[in-house]
């Protein structure tokens, strides 16, 4: 390996390396798992958007072909580099991540009232998805760099700002959906770095705090930090039929969708609820009940398990990574991908509010399947580099 | 620097892995409750919010005369409705719509002030013309659907025979109403589905309408015309009550005509009276008097009791038991023969010749020339009349029968008596219906009730009616071959219950030509004004209406 000093120096303080057991390969699952999300996604939007453009039937499909592709190419780039180059980028990625965040609301672009993304030529950049890996970057390097003193209350809300603030920022664009990643991120990599328990229950008892605020106290008394339809949308999935008009519609639409799939799926065909659109942001937030009208419960769970085999193969290089910012790494990234995965799963299903979160390489969107790729090369450059497996397995048996 | 104790981070790693595995099993099991469990819930709701089924009307049959002119006919109408909780300004609208709907604008502005409704019905059956004079107004709110409507397009003509249609497109009376289940066809189902906001995208007939059946009448639209022209001719000379007529081809027991005075426009049929709206040719009895004489004569002929020659001794008044008989015109006693009976119309001469017959034989030919059972012509609430069971007989019933008191009839139970006795002794039920989408409809069989002799013995005595001393002198037509009857009954006061001084019913049934009838009339004209006879009340429209159709049938009055 052809690292230079000062990194390998770095290296070598977090973690003595463990070249005996080193099997440079990439894991295969993640690969599988990642094609195979693609492949469907593609599928289940062509079917999904083949009358929303006049004239062109593969307008979405195309488009997101496009960004897939760049996104891998991305992804290959990063396998090839050696993750461990991003520690010393940890402050530059902070400083990205609230600066384009903040750009947003001043030559941002707005849909339906929110402010999120940047026009670029050929692509509209939305800066708060990217954001959520180069808060993975930074919140993992910073908590590689506290490691020693990660016991001390200061050292906690330190982190915790480094989540929060960007969080912050992102919720008043608003964006609350990527704001909460953005936090469940933080709490990960905290919980990861060694946070102690008592600090992480208190920080728990806080944001319950916070949301007991916002969504009744603060109303009570007269000052509303939310939007009354995100009010709307938090409260609403827990009763979706007490008001099929306007906030739980696009509940309600997505559990008949689902429903209506059956266990085998009507067919591209025959998915009504998608076709004459009853079904709403069919291709980007609600394309989880898109696959449940067109595949079924079949289809349904096999989405869940290719997640499934991705997470699990994420959490383990959490165990096998060559050092501890590695680990921090996979901790980020699996904690981004698990929240996001379950909070749009579980808003189709009924389950969870509705929050705007896309599923990781299945919604439509650049910057979220972008953001997506790039977290899965950053998998693959830590597993490329990362202990051999029977390491992990001979550690968990001295453990038990 | 080291990173975190190796055993705790293991530990913080297994509880993330643990919390993921709950998570993936959550959302899976949710999926399967979603996807299988609840599935068929859900698909319901998507069906039932993606689609429509809702029933095609089958366009209803026409109605048409013997030569195919249109007398009902069903075309495109529109129903205008309206979502009253739309309408900003109810009276303003109701201003509007009203002229153009032929409405009342206080019923209209009643209907689009209810704010309770979402939807109600302004006016149901407009034409597809004035509907888009009103869709031109572009008012918010205001809402179309496409219906069959039922019109009518000679208006008034037989407008009690043929009947109306009822909202929901099934006949509510006469022909309308007994043909309806040729007339209607089957009505079709459609299957629309429709996108979110409600544009239909695919529309499906899981079952295809069947459109209804044309039915060709036996009814001549010209000769029908005449007859109504005539009829409102006696009533404006007479201001009867009312006025019946039907034209029948005696040999097959088709009805070229029959119509109802005061005429009533099917087409607006709500603003007449009940009686007005009946067809009284079958939904009306009365005591038939006069023109019930030649079934008696008929009888007393075939019976062998009487020849036309013989000679009856007739007393100024003739007392039966309770009951006494006299003629209409004061006469001393004189000797007249049963033709002479006949065509005066003597009701002593009638009494006389029903008294030569037992009871059961007079009952007997009652009977069998058809009264007291309905003639299966084919109309909606068809009267059977009423002939007295022989228990309830009274010494006088006998002579009362045979002067056609004591017994009801409807006017088509005459006619249908009278080609009998015409034709050549055949009964045959009154035909009005000939084919449905041109496939003929079968005639009833006829069956002999009298001999071919007998009917041209009466065919005979009838000609003397309209002859020199007849009851109906006036109403002959020279050159033309006529016979028939007269008849002038006293109608049974309701509130007394006893003959009327004042209401009569002047009728006349009569053939040409009388050698070898090839049409039949009668006329009723219920309680007339002014003049009370048969034969100068009815007859004359007997003849007007002779007069015009055997010429136009190509018959040879002689």
């Amino acid at each position: 390996m052809s690292a230079s000093v000062g990194r390998r120096s770095i290296e070598e303080a977090i973690r003595p390396r463990q070249r005996s057991f080193h099997a440079p390969a990439l894991d295969p699952w993640i690969i599988l798992a990642g094609l195979g999300l693609i492949a469907i996604s593609l599928t289940a939007i062509h079917g999904a958007t083949t009358n929303d453009i006049k004239g062109n039937a593969s307008y979405f499909t195309d488009r997101q072909s496009i960004y897939a592709g760049i996104g891998i190419l991305v992804a290959v780039f990063l396998t090839r580099l050696d993750y461990s180059v991003l520690y010393q980028y940890r402050r530059l990625a902070w400083g990205a991540l609230v600066a384009g965040n903040i750009l947003v609301f001043i030559v941002g672009g707005s849909t339906r009232g929110s402010q999120r993304w940047i026009s670029l030529p050929f692509f509209q950049l939305q800066p708060s998805e990217l954001g959520k890996v180069l808060l993975i970057v930074a919140i993992s390097g910073f908590g590689v760099e506290y490691a020693r003193r990660i016991a001390e209350p200061r050292v906690t809300l330190r982190l915790l700002g480094i989540a929060v603030l960007p969080a912050v920022i992102v919720a008043s664009q608003p964006d609350l959906g990527t704001a909460l990643v953005y936090i469940a991120i933080g709490i990960a990599v905290l919980t990861a770095a060694g946070t102690p328990t008592r600090h992480l229950l208190a920080i728990t008892a806080a944001g319950l705090a916070t949301i007991l605020l916002v969504l009744a106290v603060l109303p009570a008394a007269g000052v509303d930090l939310l939007r009354p339809y995100q009010v709307q949308r938090l409260t609403g999935f827990i009763n979706p039929s007490a008001d099929p008009g306007d906030a739980t519609y696009q509940v309600n639409q997505s559990l008949i969708a689902i429903g209506s799939g059956q266990r085998l799926g009507r067919g591209g065909s025959g998915a009504t609820q998608t076709g004459l659109d009853f079904l709403p942001e069919h291709h980007t937030d609600f394309i989880f009940a898109v696959i449940g009208e067109r595949w079924g419960f079949v289809g349904a769970a096999l989405v869940i398990a290719l997640y499934a085999l991705l997470l699990w193969r994420a959490v383990r290089l959490v165990l096998l990574a060559r050092d501890g910012f590695g680990s921090l790494l996979c901790a980020g990234i699996v904690s981004m991908l698990g929240f996001q995965i379950f909070v749009n799963i579980g808003m189709t299903l009924g389950i969870m509010p509705i929050t705007g979160v896309p599923l990781p390489l299945m919604s439509y969107g650049g910057s979220s399947i972008l953001t997506t790729l790039i977290a899965l090369g950053l998998l693959q450059s830590v597993h490329l580099r990362a202990a051999h497996p029977a390491a992990a397995a001979v550690r968990t048996r001295v453990r038990v | 620097m080291a990173r975190p104790k190796q055993r705790s981070f293991d530990l913080r790693a297994q509880r993330l892995k643990f919390l993921l595995g709950a998570v993936v099993v959550l959302a899976g099991a949710r999926a399967f409750q979603v996807g299988v469990v609840d599935a068929a819930g859900l698909k319901k709701n998507a069906a039932a919010q993606q689609s429509i089924t809702a029933s095609v009307p089958a366009a209803r049959g026409d109605i048409t005369d013997r030569s195919g002119v249109e007398l009902a006919v069903s075309r495109p109408m529109v129903t205008v409705t309206a979502d009253p909780m739309m309408i900003s300004n109810p009276g303003a609208v109701a201003a509007l719509l009203a002229p153009l709907l032929g409405r009342n604008v206080a019923d209209i502005q009643a209907k689009l002030s209810d704010r309770k409704k979402q939807y109600v019905k302004l006016a149901r059956r407009v034409s597809v013309a004035d509907a888009n004079r009103v869709r031109k107004l572009k008012i918010d709110g205001i809402d179309f659907e496409k219906t069959m409507g039922r019109s009518y397009p000679r208006g008034a003509q037989a407008g009690q025979l043929i009947g109306i249609v009822g909202d929901e497109g099934h006949g509510m009376s006469g022909l309308e109403l007994s043909y309806d289940k040729t007339l209607a066809g089957s009505d079709g189902q459609r299957t629309t589905v429709t996108d979110r906001l409600g544009q239909p995208i695919l529309v499906t007939d899981s079952k295809t309408a069947r459109s209804g059946a044309t039915l060709q009448l036996t009814i001549d639209a010209p000769v029908q015309d005449q007859v109504e022209r005539v009829l409102a001719g006696v009533g404006r000379v007479f201001q009867p009550k009312g006025a019946t007529a039907i034209v029948m081809d005696p040999n097959t027991g088709n009805i070229l005509a029959l119509a109802n005075w005061p005429a009533v426009n099917a087409n607006t049929i709500g603003n007449a009276s009940e009686y007005a709206q009946r067809n009284r040719a079958s939904g009306f009895t009365y005591e038939p008097g006069s023109t019930f004489k030649a079934f008696t004569v008929a009888s007393a002929l075939e019976e062998g009791e009487v020849t036309p020659s013989t000679l009856f001794n007739l007393p100024t008044v003739l007392h039966i038991g309770d009951k006494t008989i006299k003629d209409s015109h004061d006469r001393g006693a004189e000797t007249l023969s049963v033709s002479q009976i006949l065509a005066q119309s003597s009701n002593v001469g009638a009494a006389l010749i029903g008294l030569r017959m037992k009871r059961q034989k007079l009952d007997h030919w009652i009977r069998e020339f058809g009264f007291a059972t309905p003639t299966k012509s084919g109309f909606p609430g068809e009267e059977q009349g009423l002939v007295l069971p022989l228990s309830k007989y009274s010494s006088a019933t006998v002579g009362n029968e045979s002067m056609g008191q004591g017994l009801s009839v409807t006017p088509l139970q005459m006619v249908q008596g009278y080609a009998a006795l015409a034709n050549g002794g055949i009964l045959r039920s009154p035909r009005i219906a000939q084919r449905a989408n041109g496939v003929p409809i079968p005639a009833t069989p006829g069956r002999r009730v009298i001999s071919a002799r007998v009917s041209r013995l009466i065919r005979d005595m009838l000609r003397g009616v309209l002859a020199e001393g007849g009851t109906a002198s006036g109403a002959e037509i020279p050159g033309f071959d006529l016979a028939g009857k007269t008849g002038t009954a006293q109608k049974v006061d309701p509130s007394t219950g006893t003959y009327s001084d004042s209401r009569y019913i002047a009728s006349f049934v009569g053939f040409a030509p009388a050698k070898s009838p090839k049409l039949l009339t009668a006329v009723l004209v219920d309680e007339p004004q002014g003049d009370i006879y048969g034969g100068s009340v009815a007859a004359p429209a007997f003849s007007r209406i002779m007069a015009f159709a055997l010429p136009y049938l190509g018959i040879s009055p002689r």
